[in-house]
Formats: structure tokens, sequence, C-alpha cells
């Protein structure tokens, strides 16, 4: 007897248990109460539906450890080459040192020696051109991004409050490190919405974490963290195959028979909610060891593919093959991918010295293979309903550090959006001429959370918990000018 | 979009032209009769009673009664009876800025279709049922009122569990189920004290016993176990938060090193059955109650937990927090910014509270047997600035302190009508200078002395070989004598030197100390040991300089004029003025986060403790408390029947779930108090009921009953929960009789997968935990008042795949298969599951195994049968009842 397949007779027994994996997480909460649930009357978990007709169906959220130079990146700011060497103070726009201005930020380490005020302004690294028909300018170190322009919608005016790393975890869950630990965006939209495909996890994340930012779903339970995943298709996730010897027939025969003893138990133990979701949650693993060394076996990927996402370039093959897992897991389905770029250290973004030499490196890694998600995506008809995000989780000082490198910047930075149901090639909002606060249409960071759900179709105000209020600037605001 | 429309609309506007506008945009829903209790009292729960109800009347006006906005506060009537246009409520819900209520500092105001219920309500006469009550005085909420002992309703049985559950299906006509089979019942509280499933002998033992107090025999055999504590105590690190210290890469940012010390403690207290009083007042105050104790000591661990390196009130933010939720069930944390919406506790109560712990800090202590703080020690809590000053930070924001007001420790006053009294602790000598306790200085001058015996051993060695050396090359050769070997001697020398300096030192410096703390003349021998340690400190500074001399790398040149200098300056040191020398430190204080300074690094350890621990403990720990007792018996029993009392288990304030069976919740926090805040006495009480000994399963029962209380809300049946993170690992390790049952000591690093130690012992911290333990909604350490029961795929691959689940699998078979037991099925049913199959899984299995057979033969495997086995096994430890308490 094959397995899975449960007896048709037998079918009754999972009945309205949903084939979902978010219906299969509340048939498991349902009758629990870990937060005060039942406590609010009229409260009721998600039913996986959104909201409102969404735009988006997947998420694609990469995010760049140590901090990405917006003034190397997005933001060109030619009065740094003209003020170079001055002092802040010194310049026309000394105003940026305002007292106020500067009192957003909110300090984790006193005395650190990063995440200070470096107030002598250091010249643009890199030059700038204009690309396709939005004109919008891009560094000459990202070529390949810079085609890719005209499906942008560059925010070149988000804040952040953290001047220390802790701005990772700010940049997913909208809060101060210091405020504790709380969910993040892709826990919220997993807990919010149902599955895209019953055979693979739905909330999927790629490449190293470093200490600031290790965990998703915190008050929402530990199954709306995000899978880890390695591009290995001999070893996708932990325990995705037999750590022993044991073939796949015996296997096979072994589930089926968990299966038939299981439903055997429905006689002695008849409407056990916790019954029926393990016998589910046992097909969804069984199809999910299959599946996923599938969707990240390449394989089958022609060479023009691999050329796209950089694989035949050592530099950009780490990256391009994650970012090629990526394409093929949102083909199949998985709602939220974060792929994480840079370990090490704080992250290899954080070019406190030698900022020249760092970013040309790593822009090198990621030039090509993001270009190569977006035109793939875009041929494929996938853009459409895949929202990129390009973030990180703060810029770097106007002002240099130790000569050649830039500091921790809160005050203003450069993120970036692209497809599901976006405008596209429009820059939002701007910093100063020097590249310091955010001064036109500012966001603070969960805007773009905001904008992310918006797009999905769901209301994070409806997605409340009893006993977890939260706070507006917990919800952001959704950015109106860039939805198309 | 038309509520997005009405919302700029009514923000934009105001007064009469807006009344007009809203008026022909709701007049629809205006022509609906507004229920008064369903649409409109929702809404001003929601936002307005926090400031206009039972807890505050803010400008003497109530919301919470139709009857009380009639009247009004003192600025008259908030409702005018068919005219919102007139009435004050509607004016200030719309309006801007400062006049808007809420107020803006309560975040958004009424959305637009709120104000339009609102409106039409009072348009329609703003009427409601003549027999409202007004919100209940805080005062009388249920957990703020001290638990009286209620009368045990008449029941047949002995335990007033079942008396009072029974009394509640008689009023609802509710027919409870069964118990359950023998060997479930054995496997729940077998599994529910000790964390792993009865033996197979257990269970043959206990069928056999067929006196009536079978199962008590049991329930005191497993209370008094050893991994009872293990068991109970992982239940209670995981509402105390335990957490190894985390940081990043050798940064140490979060909690302490050597905290398992404290999980040590926990685990032997709940062995010994000491009383959860005792407990909270060790873990809030030992330093200052038994100061010399190093055993009860461990206890402060509970407060070395929300060590945060870089910012002093977010560690003391956490304490406030979890002292309050884990002990109380009160959620101070929400008085930070503002008061509490719920509770009668004002944001200077926030302040107070924290102001019992505004003076600790944390130290490590030096334990026998071990002087390098680094491998161990014992981290714990000391009043390190008792002096501290505790400021109310306006709206929460640290950076905006009200210096002008300093805060004194203090209570809610509903809470405690009483007050508290404070008094400062006088500390024996040896607990502000712990180098003076007498293994401190043994287990130091034990240490010189292996090494001045190490040391000459070695320059003995090097002497020989030396000589040897010179002696061979001078019967060989006509050149002068080899001196290759002279280096290691002169090395050995040096060390040795320095190795007897030192203890000549240390010997002087604890002879000092010791007078010091006596009070007796001490001047002569304070000269004597500073002059001694300069020596000592020469001593070694010569042999680094010959180290570096002789060290064989190039470009060394640096360090050895490094060491030279070294050597200088150690001997121009050697005539200067002054006796001052080091006194043997026996602890290490930790930084005292963002606010170490010099000066506080270089204080000595104070000899007086404020005493505001001791106090904080003694008022939550008594037994007019009313909330510590009936917080503590909800998570024992929780953690027993799969279901809280009171769902909020961290929450018994007014926002919090009323308990399902208040009465029964009382008479278990009284008894508890009554008898000496004994766990064992609760946990006897509890297992030994009929309740907890009912089936789990629904099967057969009551029609009405199930229609009734489809959830189990009241205990109808047994409810069946699934086995925490450890509880399944070691159960396949118990299972396969392959458990270390070592109790206690360092942490096993979580690498070392292949340890058969329990799951308790592994190391456990934010950043750092065991995968599989991971997989099965293993405690946070942030906040875990309850833990998660997710199923998910990653279990089913976790217990399929991994090498633990695969060998523990080929264990049991194997040991079946030895025990010679004619019905493998059977057995392994029984051992895994706790009971015997029925006749239809029997012949499942029968036809899994031939299959099997079938299949393993074909690929000519020498023992199919035995393989076909342990695959059976696999499959059982897969089950759905595997991992199910049942």
């Amino acid at each position: 007897m094959p397995y899975p397949g449960p007896a048709p007779s037998r079918r009754d027994f999972l009945g309205g248990l949903g084939t979902s994996f978010a219906g299969l997480a509340l048939a498991a909460i349902l009758h629990r109460d870990r937060v005060s649930l039942g406590a609010e009357a009229g409260w009721s978990p998600p039913d996986g539906k959104p909201h409102f007709p969404p735009k988006a169906r997947s998420v694609i959220w990469l995010f760049m450890n140590g901090g990405v130079s917006h003034l190397e990146t997005f933001d060109p700011k030619p009065e740094l080459n003209r003020y170079a060497g001055k002092t802040i103070e010194a310049t026309p726009y000394k105003s940026a040192l305002d007292p106020k201005k500067l009192a957003l930020s909110r300090v984790v380490v006193v005395n650190d020696a990063n995440g200070q005020q470096r107030n002598t302004l250091f010249p643009t690294q890199v030059g700038f051109k204009k690309y396709g028909q939005s004109g919008i300018e891009v560094s000459d170190w990202l070529p390949r991004l810079g085609g890719c322009v005209d499906d942008l919608a560059v925010v070149r005016s988000i804040y952040t409050t953290d001047n220390n790393h802790g701005a990772q975890t700010q940049f997913h869950s909208g809060r101060h490190m210091l405020d504790g630990e709380f969910p993040n965006l892709g826990a919220w939209v997993h807990y919010g919405l149902g599955t895209l495909n019953d055979d693979l996890p739905q909330y999927v994340s790629i490449g190293h974490r470093e200490y600031w930012n290790k965990s998703d779903g915190h008050y929402l339970g530990p199954e709306h963290d995000a899978v880890p995943i390695r591009v290995d298709p001999t070893s996708p996730l932990d325990y995705a195959r037999p750590e022993g010897d044991l073939s796949t027939d015996e296997q096979r025969l072994g589930f089926s028979l968990v299966d038939r003893l299981d439903r055997l138990r429905g006689d002695s133990y008849p409407g056990d909610p916790a019954l029926a979701a393990r016998i589910k949650s046992y097909e969804l693993a069984f199809r999910m060891q299959r599946s996923l060394p599938e969707a990240l076996d390449f394989r089958g990927e022609p060479e023009s593919t691999r050329g796209l996402y950089g694989l035949d370039d050592p530099a950009s093959r780490p990256f391009g093959e994650q970012l090629l897992a990526t394409r093929r897991l949102v083909e199949r389905g998985v709602r939220f991918i974060q792929v994480q770029h840079g370990a090490g250290g704080a992250g290899v973004w954080d070019a406190h010295s030698g900022l020249r030499n760092n970013h040309a490196a790593n822009c090198r890694k990621i030039d090509q293979p993001i270009a190569g998600l977006l035109i793939d995506l875009k041929r494929r008809g996938l853009l459409d309903e895949t929202l990129v995000v390009f973030g990180t989780e703060f810029g770097r000082t106007p002002g240099s550090q130790g000569g050649d490198g830039r500091d921790h910047h809160i005050y203003g930075f450069t993120v970036w959006m692209a497809g599901g149901g976006l405008k596209r090639g429009v820059v939002h909002g701007a910093t100063d001429e020097i590249g310091f606060h955010a001064v036109e249409n500012r966001h603070y960071v969960t805007d773009i959370h905001a904008t992310i759900l918006h797009q999905l179709g769901l209301d994070s105000r409806r997605l409340e918990l009893p006993g977890r209020k939260r706070l507006d600037i917990d919800h952001g605001q959704p950015i109106r000018e860039i939805l198309a | 979009m038309n509520r997005n429309g009405e919302g700029i609309l009514a923000r934009r506007s105001g007064g009469l032209a807006l009344a007009v506008g809203l008026l022909a945009i709701s007049s629809a829903r205006a022509a609906d009769r507004v229920d008064y209790a369903r649409q409109v009292k929702p809404i001003l729960t929601a936002r307005c009673f926090a400031c206009h109800g039972a807890l505050k009347q803010e400008s003497g006006l109530r919301v919470d009664t139709a009857r009380a906005m009639l009247a009004g506060g003192e600025g008259g009537p908030a409702v005018v009876p068919g005219s919102a246009g007139e009435s004050p409520l509607i004016d200030r819900v719309c309006g801007e800025g400062g006049d808007r209520m809420p107020p803006t500092s309560e975040g958004v105001g009424l959305a637009a279709d709120q104000i339009a219920v609102l409106r039409a309500w009072i348009e329609q006469g703003a009427r409601a049922p003549a027999d409202e009550t007004p919100e209940p005085d805080p005062r009388d909420h249920w957990a703020f009122r001290p638990p009286a002992r209620p009368v045990v309703p008449p029941s047949p049985g002995g335990n007033p569990i079942d008396a009072f559950l029974a009394k509640r299906w008689v009023d609802q006509n509710l027919k409870p189920q069964p118990p359950a089979e023998k060997g479930i019942w054995l496997r729940r509280v077998t599994l529910d004290l000790i964390g792993v499933p009865p033996t197979d002998a257990d269970r043959s033992a206990f069928e056999a016993d067929r006196s009536p107090d079978a199962c008590e025999k049991v329930v005191d055999r497993l209370l008094a176990s050893p991994h009872h504590g293990e068991r109970w105590g992982r239940h209670w690190l995981d509402v105390w938060r335990y957490s190894d210290w985390w940081g990043l890469g050798q940064e140490l940012r979060n909690s302490q090193k050597h905290i398992w010390h404290w999980r040590d403690w926990v685990v032997e207290s709940l062995n010994q059955d000491v009383g959860y009083d005792e407990m909270i007042r060790a873990m809030l105050a030992a330093d200052e109650q038994t100061p010399n104790d190093l055993g009860r000591l461990r206890a402060t661990g509970f407060l070395a937990r929300p060590y945060f390196l870089f910012n002093r009130n977010t560690w003391l933010e956490e304490v406030v927090e979890h002292t309050g939720k884990a002990f109380l069930g009160l959620t101070l944390n929400c008085a930070k910014c503002h008061d509490h919406k719920y509770d009668p506790i004002g944001q200077p109560d926030y302040y107070r509270f924290r102001a019992f712990f505004e003076p600790y800090q944390l130290r490590t202590d030096v334990l026998p047997g071990s002087t390098d703080l680094d491998r161990d020690g014992l981290p714990r809590a000391f009043d390190g600035n008792p002096d501290a000053p505790t400021f109310l930070f306006i709206r929460g924001d640290e950076r905006r302190p009200r210096k002008d007001r300093p805060i004194k420790p203090g209570l809610p006053a509903l809470l405690a009508p009483e007050g508290i009294t404070i008094e400062p602790v006088e500390l024996p000598t040896e607990a502000a200078s712990p180098g003076l306790r007498a293994f401190v200085v043994r287990d130091l001058l034990n240490e010189a002395d292996a090494r001045v015996k190490a040391a000459r051993s070695a320059q003995s060695t090097a002497l020989i070989r030396s000589a040897v050396a010179s002696a061979r090359s001078l019967v060989g050769s006509t050149q002068g004598p080899d001196l290759a070997n002279v280096p290691a001697w002169i090395l050995a020398t040096r060390a040795l030197e320095s190795a007897e300096s030192h203890r000549v030192s240390l010997r002087a410096r604890a002879d000092a100390d010791r007078a010091r703390a006596q009070n007796l003349p001490a001047s002569a021998l304070m000269a004597r040991a500073s002059k001694l340690a300069r020596q000592a400190a020469l001593a070694k500074a010569e042999e680094d300089l010959a180290l570096a001399i002789f060290a064989a790398g190039k470009n060394e040149s640096k360090k050895r004029d490094a060491a030279r200098k070294a050597v200088e300056e150690a001997r121009k040191r050697l005539d200067a003025p002054g006796d001052f020398y080091t006194p043997i430190a026996g602890a290490r204080k930790s930084a005292e986060s963002n606010v170490e300074t010099a000066e506080s690094k270089a204080r000595r350890f104070p000899t007086t403790s404020t005493g505001r621990r001791s106090a904080l403990a003694r008022w939550i720990a008594d037994r007019k408390n009313p909330l510590t007792a009936r917080v503590a018996v909800n998570h024992v029993w929780m953690r027993h029947f799969g279901a809280p009392i009171v769902p909020t288990v961290a929450d018994f304030g007014r926002k919090g779930t009323p308990p399902t069976h208040p009465e029964l919740l009382d008479w278990l926090a009284v008894d508890f108090m009554e008898h000496g805040w004994s766990m064992k006495r609760l946990h006897r009480l509890i297992v030994t009921s009929d309740a907890y000994r009912r089936t789990s399963s629904a099967r057969g029962a009551d029609p009405a009953t199930l229609a009734a209380d489809p959830e189990n809300r009241l205990y109808w049946r047994m409810n069946p929960t699934r086995m925490e993170a450890q509880v399944v690992r070691d159960s396949l390790l118990s299972l396969a009789d392959s458990l270390d049952q070592t109790l206690g000591g360092p942490t096993v690093p979580t690498k070392d997968e292949s340890s058969r130690r329990r799951s308790l012992y592994f190391f456990h911290s934010h950043n750092d935990y065991p995968k599989f333990l991971a997989t099965f909604d293993d405690a946070s350490v942030l906040e875990c008042y309850r833990r998660s029961e997710s199923i998910v795929p990653a279990q089913a691959l976790a217990l399929s795949n991994s090498k633990l689940a695969l060998a523990m699998a080929g264990r049991i078979a194997d040991q079946i298969a030895r025990s010679k037991n004619p019905d493998f099925i059977r057995a392994a049913f029984e051992r895994v599951l706790g009971e015997a199959p029925t006749s239809a899984e029997r012949a499942t299995c029968e036809q899994a195994l031939a299959q099997w057979r079938v299949l393993l033969k074909a690929r000519g495997l020498a023992d199919p049968d035995q393989r076909a086995q342990v695959n059976l096994v696999q499959a059982l430890l897969n089950h759905n009842d595997f991992v199910t308490i049942r």
C-alpha cells in the first residue's frame, strides 16, 4: 500500500481539518490558550484568508547583514565630494547635527567604538550612472542591478533607531532590541495566511543569521519560525533523510504503518484534534522529504539560467545558488523566503574601514544574482505576484571613520522593493544633500512591513492577539505612493 | 475605502458641520436600533474605562454605565439623550489634538464607524438596561482577595478535588468518563512525575499489585525518585526563565556563566520538598538571609538570569516583569510607561517595585575545589550599590528620569495595605570579603604548593638532562661543553623561584587579610604582605623575561624589550613606599551593565545589605498574599491536567481570565499554604484523584455532556497532552534503557548530540540550544509560562530520521528480542505505548512485518526478521500515542 493515501472510509476522520500548514497548526492550538485566548470575546485565530484582495502572493526578503552604504549604492550625493574632508559644521548642512534630530538614536552599547557620530565628510567611493527609462541612478558597483532599475521602487528615506547591529532584529520585527523580542514580518505573514503548497514549508530562511536575528515566531509560537534550509539537495534541512541505514522502501512502509495505527486510534479516541493533526503532519513530512530535495536540485536548469544567477563566477556563485533556490521555491508556492547575505562578525557589509574594497567586493557577490533573480522572475511572469525586498539594518555615515570607512547610520538609508503590485522605476523619499537625514517622506522600518502586508491583503491590526497589544508604530503605514 | 473616507472627514471637520456630515453617512445605520450592550459598551470598555471607570475617574467622570454618563462629571453630563450634537462625549471623541478622547498618547482615536454607533445610540435616546451594573471595584477582584478555605461539597470520594469537580457536573448535568486502563494511568503518572515512561518491571509490579493502595504506592515511589526533581525542575525553570549565558562570540551579554548551579538547586530543593515559600525567599534574597550558605546562595541564580551587559534598565525591567508574572501573576510591566489600564497599579508602583532590586548586582564567588572562576564558580546576587536611587521615567523613557523625586521601595497599596518593613542586614565578614572563606585560602595554597612541586621536579629534570648532555659532549668531543640544555634549566629555575615567591606571598596576604578582618593589629602583616607581593611580582616578571629570551621564534625582540621593562618596573616598585597589597578576592563582580565605572569596579563589597529583597520575598511568600499560592497551584494543576484553572497563567489581574473552578483553586491554594507550601503534597493530592485517573477518550461519552462541554472545561474526562521536548528525548533514551541517570553538574554542550544525559542538562540559551528539542517546542528562555504544543512536520522528520530515534528503536527491538518474549508485538506496544495492542492493531503490525520481511529478504539481508522488528519499534516511536501523554 503506497503511502500517503488514507483509506477512503477514513477520510471523514480528517473532515474539517483543512489541508494547509496553517490549518494544521491551528487545529493543534485551537483547544489551547497559550495567550489568553478566549479571554476576549469575539477573538478568533486567523482563518488563513487575506483580509482584502491581495496583489502579491509571495515575498522574497533579501537582507544584507552589516549595513549597506546607501551613499555607494542607491543614493548618490555629489555634495559629499564637494565638501569632502570638511566637517559637517563647516558646510551649509550643519543643521544635520541638530541634537533634536540626533535624539532619534536609542543606544544599546554606551561608548561603543562604533555607532558614533562621524563628522568629517567622506567622498563617495564610486561613480553613479543613470539607468533605464526611469533614469534612476545606481552605483557603478551594481551595473546589473542598474539594468533592472525600471522594475524597482527605491525608497531613499528609511530610518531606524538602533545605532548598533541590534538594528538587524529591528528591521525584521520593527522593535528596538531593548524592547525585547517580537515576531518578525515573515512570522506574521505565516501566521496570517494559509499555504500555497502542502508539500513545502511556507516560511523558509536561507543563509546565516547573526547574533541579533536568530528566530522569528516569538510570541506567535515556534511553529511560525522560518524553516532554515540549506541549498543542498542531499541535506536541505535537519532530519530531512534517515541518519542511518534505512531504505526509502522500508521507510515508506513505516510511514504507512504509522498512518494506519494512528487511524485505528481514532476509534479509541474519537474527535481528538491532535491525533488528526498528527496524521496530517506525517503525510506532509513524507511529502516534504521528497519535494524539498527536488526543489533544490538545479540539474534541470539550463546553462543560460545558471549564468543569469552568476553561478559561473566564484564571487557570485554562493549567493546566486541561494537565489536560484529561492526562485524555485517561490515557483513551487513557498510564501515567504528570507535570504540573508553576508555572514561573519556583525555582517560582511559592516565597512568601518576599507569601505571601497569591502563594498566593491560585496556588490560583486550580489549584483548578478539579484539582477538574475529579477529577470528570471519577470520572464516567468512571477514578478507580478512576488514582492522582492532589498533591505539592510542601516546605512552608513556620510562622515568617515578611520579615514577610509563609514560607521553605522540610522537617520536615513535606502531600501528597495520590486514586483508584487508596486510601481516600477520610481524613487520615493529623499535624504538631505549629504545623505544624513531622511527629509522627504520619512519612513520607519515598519512602513516597509505595512506595505508588504498590504500587498498580501493583510491588515496587521486584525492579526493582533489578545493580551499582546501592539503600538501604532509596530503596525506602520503602507507607503501608498509606491503602490501601483 | 468608505471607512477611511469617513475617518478623514471626522478628523478634519469639527463640531456641527461634522455632525451633519456623519449623520448623512450613517443614516442607514442609524435606522437600525443600536444594541447598547453589544455595540456601545464594548467600545467604551476597550477605549475609555481605564480612565473613566472603576479604576480611575478622570474629571470625576465614569462611563461604565449609561446612568453614570448621564450624571456626568466635573464638566456636566457626558451624554444628552436624543442629541448627539449636544453630547460632550461625541464632541470629545471627534475632537482634534489635545481635545480628543482618548488622548493622542493612547494611540489612534475611535474609528468612524465606532463614533457612528455612539452617535446613533445617543440619537436614539441613549437607552440602556435598567439593571445595568457599574464596573466592579478593583478591590473586589477575586484574585486580590485572600483565599479562604471553601467548604468541600459533600461527595462519596475522599479527595476534595473530585468533590469540587463533581459539584459542577451535578449543576450542569454532566456525566464523567470512566477511569483509564491501569497501564495508561501508570504511564501518565510516571511521565508526569519523573519525565520518563515506566519500565517493563514497573508495569509488571503494578499489574501484579492487587492491594487497594497500589496507586498510592506508585505515587510514593515516583515522588521519592530523584528524577522527580529533574522533571519538575524543568517545569519551574520554564517559569523562571532558566538560560545559560549568551552573547556575541565569546563576549557574555546575557545571563551568567555557571548558572547551572541554580538549576541544581531547583532540582535538589524539589526533591527535598523544600516549601515553595522558602524557595521564593531563597531565590530573591538568600544572600541576605544565609550569606555564607553557598548551597542556598545558588538560588539567587534567579536574579543572575536577567543580567544584560548593555543596559541596566532592560535588566531591571526583566526582573520586575518576571518577578511579577512568575510569583504574583501580575503584569507589573504594563505600568512602566503609564498607570496600569486594568489593575490598581500606578506608574509609581512600577518604580517602587523596581526599587527593591535597584541596589543589587552580581558576582561570581569562588567555590570549594576550584580557584579558576572561568571554569567554575557561583553566580549570585548581592546588594552592590545600597544607595543607588530609583527614578520614575516619564512615559517609561529612560532618558527622562524624574530626578527631583527619588522613589522608595514599596508595593501597590491595594495588595499590601499594611505596607512593608525593610530592615538592613549586617553581613558576616566572609560574605563581604569572600577571600576570607577558609577553603578559598586553602585551595589557593594547595594550588601554589602544587605549582612549586611541579616547578621543582621540572627543574631537577632539566638539571639532569643538562648534566648528562654536557658530560656526553665532554667525552665525545674536544670542543667545549654542550650548553643546549642550559636554557631549559634556567627557565625551570626561574619558574620555581616565581612559584615559591607566589606561595610565600599568598600566605602573607592571607595572614594580613585575617588580621584585618578580626580587627587585630595588622600594619606589620600588611607591610609584609605588601613586600612579599612585590617580590612575587618581580619573580614572575623575571620568569616572563626568561621565557621571552629563550623563546624560539624570530621577531621576539619587542616582547623581550617589554619583558625587560616589566622587570625594571617590578624592581623599582620593590622599594616604593606604602604597604598596599591586593587582598585575596574570593569573588569576581560582573560588570554593572552600562553603569559600570572605574569607581564602581574598584568598590569593595558592602558589609551591609539593604534588606529590600528580603522584605519583598517575605511579602510574596506570606500566607496573606492573595496571589502567590493561587498562581503556583495553577501552574502545577496545568502541568498535570493539560489545562489551567486560570487560563491566563501569568495574569491574574482584571484583564486575565477568571478561574473555571474558583473554589477548587482557593481550596488548593489554602491547603498548599497550610501544609508548608509542600509541592509533593500537592502532586499527591492531584495524581491520586479520580479526576486524574479518568480516560482522556470521549468514546462512549454521554452525548449531552459532549454537547454541553466539548472542550472539556469541566474535566469530565482527562486531557491528553503532548510530551514536552525534554520528555520526548528522555523517553526515547529511557525506553532503550540508555538514559544516563547522573544527577546535576555542568551543562552538556549542544554539539554533544550523542550524550545520554537527561535533556535538562543540555546547554540552553537564547542562541544555543539542542535542535532536536527545539523541534518539539522547547521553552523560550525569554518567556515561557506555558509551553506551545505545535504539531508540525518537522517533528515527524525528527522522530523518523534522527540518529537518536533510529538507534533507540534498534536497541529496544534488540532488548525485547533478547528477553525471549514470544509476543514481540505486544511487548513492543507495552514498552512504547504503555498498553497492549488491540486485535486490529496487531493484525496491522503483522501485515507490516510480513511486508518488510519480503522486502528485506529480496534485498538479501541476513536477518530480515530482526530488521523488520526494528522497523516496527521505529514505527511505534512515531505513533501519536508515543509523544502523547494519554
